[in-house]
């Protein structure tokens, strides 16, 4: 994507010799940075076509490429149920984010209340608390209601999460005031006005947070780790680490898991590029 | 960091939430019923050789003792005592679990691991460690009681590359056999050949401290002498001294220690002193590359070698009579005659009965055909076990011991001075 300003872009035919130098520089340093970023991809889906004997050659491209590593992923993990319970993993707890977020952020923002201010700042103070420090009592929890080893175990504690509250939140504070008055003057009550007037106009903030807190849940690691206790239950991130043993690393087998795995985000970029730049430009990389 | 965090707050809420662990209860004598068992496991959640053995193994079990399921769970090794800790606070007790050795005191004496001395009868017990190596017993006792059974376990061992030691004019049917053989091969291949020449797997991060024990203690030393840690006491320190010495005249590389076992799968190293586990791996990788020989440890001088001990141990934390009895059975199958053919042949890990190795019923074929295995086995008689640190603070201590070891290798500084302010520092944790 390039993003130029009309204003500023000199014409070609008036171009001066600096100015072409200074554009050629920058197009250089553009190429250079791309390159940068697309060869540790092109790196990962070279080694996965390597054989065991060249895994650690530095050749641009295997002397004898095999789909060997693929075929061994695929029958020694049970890598497709793995990336079946990551879709839905990630995609559960993007549409719970969304919801619970939602609800959170019509509460504060439309509704006057006491100490409104005060769960404003504690629901962002718990975007603080590490992990670790939740993730036993949560395990504990998890143990006793009988949801190790499910998917259920895995998308309820991220079913709600403050960074959607406040993503959310932020979007919904710049709605005009005056189109929700009017809904309530014609008698719509704060569900109807939430589900049919707000969100529809929230298209942007919402397909923001789904295409993040999706990536999110999909890159998942701790939570998994614990909470599954057989490879088939588990997610693709598991999947991944099932690869660098006691016994060495698997390399090759690894980086085509890796590729695998990489496949459901690279489509969600291709499909939705100009989306997800703007998700990440406008709420910082999580 | 995050694995440390949570060690910690797993060690204080099994503290306050595990009941007293109080006298075992006799052990049901059969298993007349079916019953299920858990068996945390770490080979299972790797896609290596390691998993399907495994998986051989319980079903050998199973149809062996068909009253008994075994319901595995799988988890990577570094996690698994965190898993172990989570469970028990969860009320999920755990019935058997392979978990390594540097664990191996405060599972004895915070997470309530069974003593088999307890928990079987005497002439039960003697019957079937009868034929295992008395060293390999040693390895997971405490206080003259046995809470790990030796499982899979491996001793350093110095894989070299013969076309490099070529290269370098040296001979690789003569391979290194004292450290000053080491330091003088390794010097030559880094000259004449701009490889690396040698590196030990001693810094971390995935190998714990066996192999820097195993060195240490081939010199005399040791890291610990009851609760007085020793890391930096004469024969200790002398022995880092000598590492640090080969990193200043470029015989030890100076790489990132995480690297070390690819730099060398990938033809870069002339000789890597690391566990016997990684040989299916490294075969694989010099297939056709280049050719990848076997040798012992290397020894100061005459003094004997003192191969310390890689890998797990199986520990029994059943409480019910008819569980433990289950458990108990599942640990006489996994090491088996049976079942340490396999865990040998399939995944590279030390028989822990050597009555096996020249039986053509079990690894007697396997072992002619893999000849350079014998180096590893040959050491053997001189195992060692590995010490691990006791109280709360144990990975601390460990820690603490771990980085100045690393700083008194490769840093500028005086590497005994480095050792002993390491020392003070780590004993204000030790009980």
């Amino acid at each position: 994507m390039t993003i130029e300003n009309p204003a500023s872009s000199p014409e070609p035919s008036s171009m001066t010799a600096p100015g072409l130098v200074r554009r050629l520089a920058v197009h250089a340093m553009m190429i250079l940075l791309s390159v940068l970023s697309i060869f540790p991809i092109y790196w990962m889906i070279v080694t996965s076509l390597r054989p065991a004997n060249e895994i650690f050659s530095t050749a641009l491209w295997p002397a004898s490429p095999t789909l060997e590593n693929y075929a061994f992923v695929l029958t020694r993990i049970p890598m497709l149920q793995m990336l079946l319970n990551t879709a839905v993993v990630a995609a559960f707890t993007a549409g719970l984010q969304v919801v619970t977020g939602m609800l959170a952020a019509y509460a504060l923002v439309r509704w006057r209340m006491r100490l409104s201010g005060v769960v404003h700042g504690l629901i962002a103070l718990s975007w603080l608390v590490p992990f670790q420090v939740t993730m036993i009592p949560n395990y504990v929890l998890a143990s006793q209601l009988g949801l190790l080893d499910t998917l259920t175990g895995l998308i309820i504690p991220n079913a709600a999460h403050a960074f959607a509250v406040l993503m959310l939140y932020h979007g919904m504070r710049s709605f005009p005031s005056e189109i929700l008055e009017a809904a309530r003057i014609d008698g719509a009550r704060s569900w109807k006005i939430l589900w049919q007037i707000v969100v529809p106009n929230m298209g942007a903030p919402i397909a923001s947070l789904s295409i993040i807190a999706f990536i999110s849940a999909w890159n998942e690691y701790f939570w998994p780790l614990l909470l599954s206790r057989k490879p088939e239950n588990s997610v693709v991130q598991i999947g991944l680490q099932m690869f660098m043993t006691q016994e060495g690393n698997l390399w090759g087998p690894l980086m085509a898991a890796a590729c695998l795995a990489s496949l459901p985000i690279l489509v969600v970029y291709l499909v939705l590029q100009r989306h997800v730049i703007e998700s990440f430009m406008k709420s910082g990389i999580r | 960091m995050l694995r440390r965090t949570s060690l910690k707050l797993l060690t204080a809420l099994a503290g306050s939430l595990l009941v007293p662990f109080g006298a075992l209860a006799d052990m049901a004598a059969t298993i007349d019923k079916p019953v299920t068992i858990t068996f945390y496991n770490y080979n299972l959640a790797s896609a290596s050789a390691g998993a399907d053995a495994t998986k051989e193994l319980i079903a050998g079990f199973e149809k062996k003792f068909p009253n008994v399921k075994v319901e595995p769970i799988a988890v990577p090794s570094n996690e698994i005592m965190s898993r172990v800790q989570a469970d028990i606070v969860a009320g999920r007790q755990p019935d058997v679990a392979q978990l390594v050795f540097r664990d191996l005191i405060y599972l004895a004496t915070d997470l309530g691991a069974n003593a088999l001395e307890d928990m079987v009868k005497p002439a039960e017990l003697k019957d079937h460690l009868a034929g295992m190596i008395p060293n390999g017993l040693e390895l997971g006792k405490v206080d003259g009681k046995t809470y790990g059974l030796a499982y899979t376990f491996s001793t350093p061992i110095m894989f070299y590359n013969a076309d490099l030691f070529r290269q370098a004019g040296l001979d690789p049917d003569q391979p290194p056999k004292t450290w000053a053989d080491v330091a003088a091969a390794a010097k030559a291949i880094n000259e004449k050949t701009g490889k690396n020449g040698f590196f030990p797997g001693a810094y971390g991060p995935a190998d714990g401290t066996f192999v820097y024990q195993s060195i240490v203690m081939s010199n005399g030393g040791k890291v610990r002498d009851g609760n007085k840690l020793t890391f930096a006491d004469s024969n200790a320190a002398e022995a880092v001294k000598m590492l640090h010495d080969m990193v200043v005249s470029g015989a030890h590389a100076k790489i990132d220690p995480a690297s070390a076992s690819d730099t060398f799968a990938g033809g870069n190293m002339g000789m890597f002193l690391y566990t016997s586990a990684l040989l299916s791996s490294l075969k694989k990788s010099a297939a056709g590359k280049f050719d990848l020989r076997l040798a012992a440890m290397p020894s100061f001088g005459s003094k004997p070698t003192a191969p310390t001990n890689s890998g797990s141990a199986l520990f029994v934390f059943s409480k019910d009579p008819l569980k433990q009895r289950a458990s108990y059975e599942l640990l006489k199958y996994l090491t088996s005659r049976e079942a340490y053919t396999i865990i040998t042949s399939k995944i590279g890990y030390l028989p822990l009965r050597l009555d096996i190795v020249d039986d053509p019923n079990y690894l007697g074929g396997w072992v002619k055909e893999n000849p350079m295995f014998r180096a590893n086995l040959e050491q053997l008689n001189r195992l060692t076990a590995n010490m691990a640190f006791p109280g709360a603070n144990y990975r601390q201590v460990e820690k603490m011991m771990m980085d100045a070891v690393r700083e008194a290798v490769f840093g500028n500084g005086d590497p005994i001075a480095v050792l002993k302010t390491a020392q003070e520092q780590a004993q204000d944790l030790m009980p």
